[in-house]
């Protein structure tokens, strides 16, 4: 009797959550999109970007410009001569992409934020270094509370002794802040997403982590044709280690790359750093649907 | 005695000249000097000058002229050395000539007459040559270039803010035009 009872309830809250969960979707036909171009970036640290005497731009980072200011029209040109070993790069990848230009879409529903990422495959065909994973998207989110990471984005945890960079023996550290620390917010909050079908809810602060959080619902990709889409479901509360709490009419820091044609390490695609507004003005605006 | 008359007929009038006719000897001779003076400075400020020493000419200039703007550009306009190292105004130019003149000296002991001495060098003789140009805001870059004549539209967005920048903060062209003709040197030292 109390089964019987009960049974209808159970139901009709879990038929609620999934249609709201349904509902919530966005119409992705009617978000606005934004082409964010994202480059090889060599082997270009934070260490080698401000140093003044190799990147004239770093005179430019200290007076307080946004790397994207200078470099948003000219991330194709970047890349370019990266992936092709003329700047920066001491070992070429043969038929390395030098960058993919990315249509980017966000919107929220007052309690997630949902990011669509889609881009044409480029060419490739270099060895692969991950295996399980022809592609791999993750993005990055900051509180500006970290100093720079409003101007250069996700270069704040690119260092030069990190693994697979040049002359590095350490095939362990990984991203981190200088003086970053969860306990004091001073961390970037790492979502990713594999083609394998796995998703990482973690954090770099003084160093990464890819568990953790409790934010990521969902990351879903799929290739269709010669375009990849993934779209990422987040709480906009977070609520676990390295979840930044995001609240309509802020805007956060971002940034996101892509390990395209079995890549790993730093051989990635990466974009500048933009802000992401939930219900605010910034670089992509996540508007309420 | 002798100079001593030398000097008296020297200082006395002519007896036998009229003024007019000492005048316009005293101008031609006057044109001749000036202008052989003249010729013999701007011999000295030319690229063949300058690279007729093989320490200029295996160092500095074959950087210069490897594949860079002011070697080698689209308009074929082309700043040879002293368009960038010797003032144009005379005044300036006669200075740094004068300053110059320790160059001989340096050729004369071979100071830097291998490319290892040079090396040795480059970084002292680079700063020397930055600290010159700083000193007179960037005077030779300003002899083609003014920020004010900059059409900030027309460049990429990269150099349109760093000329903003630099019109903000009273810069000038060598505070970032640094190793645009010729190799950086190694160990340059960063700004605060």
């Amino acid at each position: 009797m109390t089964t019987l009872f009960f049974k209808p309830i159970a139901l009709l809250v879990a038929g609620l959550a999934v249609s709201s969960a349904q509902a919530a979707a966005p119409d992705w036909g009617k978000v606005p999109g934004k082409t964010i171009t994202v480059f090889y970036p060599g082997a270009s640290p934070i260490e080698w970007i401000m140093k003044g005497t190799e990147h004239g731009g770093a005179r430019a980072l200290r007076k307080g410009e946004t790397c994207a200011s200078c470099h948003n029209d000219e991330a194709a040109d970047m890349g370019k001569k990266m992936a092709s070993g003329q700047k920066l790069e001491p070992n070429p990848i043969k038929g390395k992409a030098g960058s993919i230009p990315v249509n980017v879409q966000a919107a929220n529903d007052g309690t997630n934020l949902y990011l669509r990422f889609a881009w044409k495959q480029p060419a490739g065909g270099a060895e692969k270094m991950d295996k399980d994973n022809p592609v791999k998207l993750a993005f990055m989110l900051e509180d500006n509370k970290i100093a720079g990471a409003n101007l250069s984005g996700c270069w704040e945890t690119c260092h030069v002794d990190a693994r697979t960079m040049p002359e590095v023996k350490d095939d362990k550290k990984t991203k981190y802040v200088k003086d970053g620390s969860l306990a004091g917010g001073k961390y970037y909050d790492l979502m990713q997403w594999t083609s394998k079908g796995a998703k990482f809810d973690g954090y770099v602060a003084d160093k990464r982590v890819m568990e953790g959080g409790k934010g990521l619902v969902e990351a879903k990709g799929e290739k269709k044709g010669d375009e990849w889409v993934v779209v990422f479901t987040r709480k906009l509360a977070g609520g676990g280690d390295g979840d930044i709490a995001m609240a309509s009419g802020k805007s956060y820091n971002f940034g996101f790359a892509i390990h395209d044609d079995h890549a790993a390490g730093r051989f990635h695609h990466v974009s500048l750093g933009y802000t992401l507004g939930i219900d605010a003005k910034a670089d992509i605006s996540a508007a309420k649907q | 005695m002798n100079k001593t008359g030398l000097w008296q007929r020297l200082r006395s009038p002519s007896s036998s000249w009229s003024l007019l006719t000492l005048l316009m000897v005293g101008v031609a001779v006057g044109i001749v000097f000036w202008g052989g003076f003249n010729t013999a400075v701007e011999a000295t400020n030319t690229e063949a000058f300058c690279t007729s020493c093989h320490e200029m000419r295996d160092n500095v200039y074959k950087e210069y002229s490897e594949n860079t703007i002011h070697y080698t550009n689209r308009t074929g306009v082309r700043a040879t050395c002293p368009d960038c190292h010797v003032p144009k105004e005379w005044i300036p130019k006669m200075l740094r000539k004068i300053q110059a003149t320790r160059e001989l000296y340096g050729k004369a002991v071979g100071s830097i007459d291998t490319r290892e001495k040079f090396e040795a060098k480059r970084l002292h003789l680079a700063e020397r040559e930055w600290a010159r140009m700083k000193a007179n805001d960037s005077l030779e870059c300003r002899n083609c270039h003014t920020l004010k004549s900059m059409d900030v539209e027309k460049q990429k967005p990269r150099a349109k803010k760093s000329h903003e920048l630099a019109v903000k903060n009273n810069e000038t062209c060598i505070d970032c035009h640094k190793g645009i003709a010729h190799h950086k040197p190694k160990g340059m030292k960063e700004e605060e």
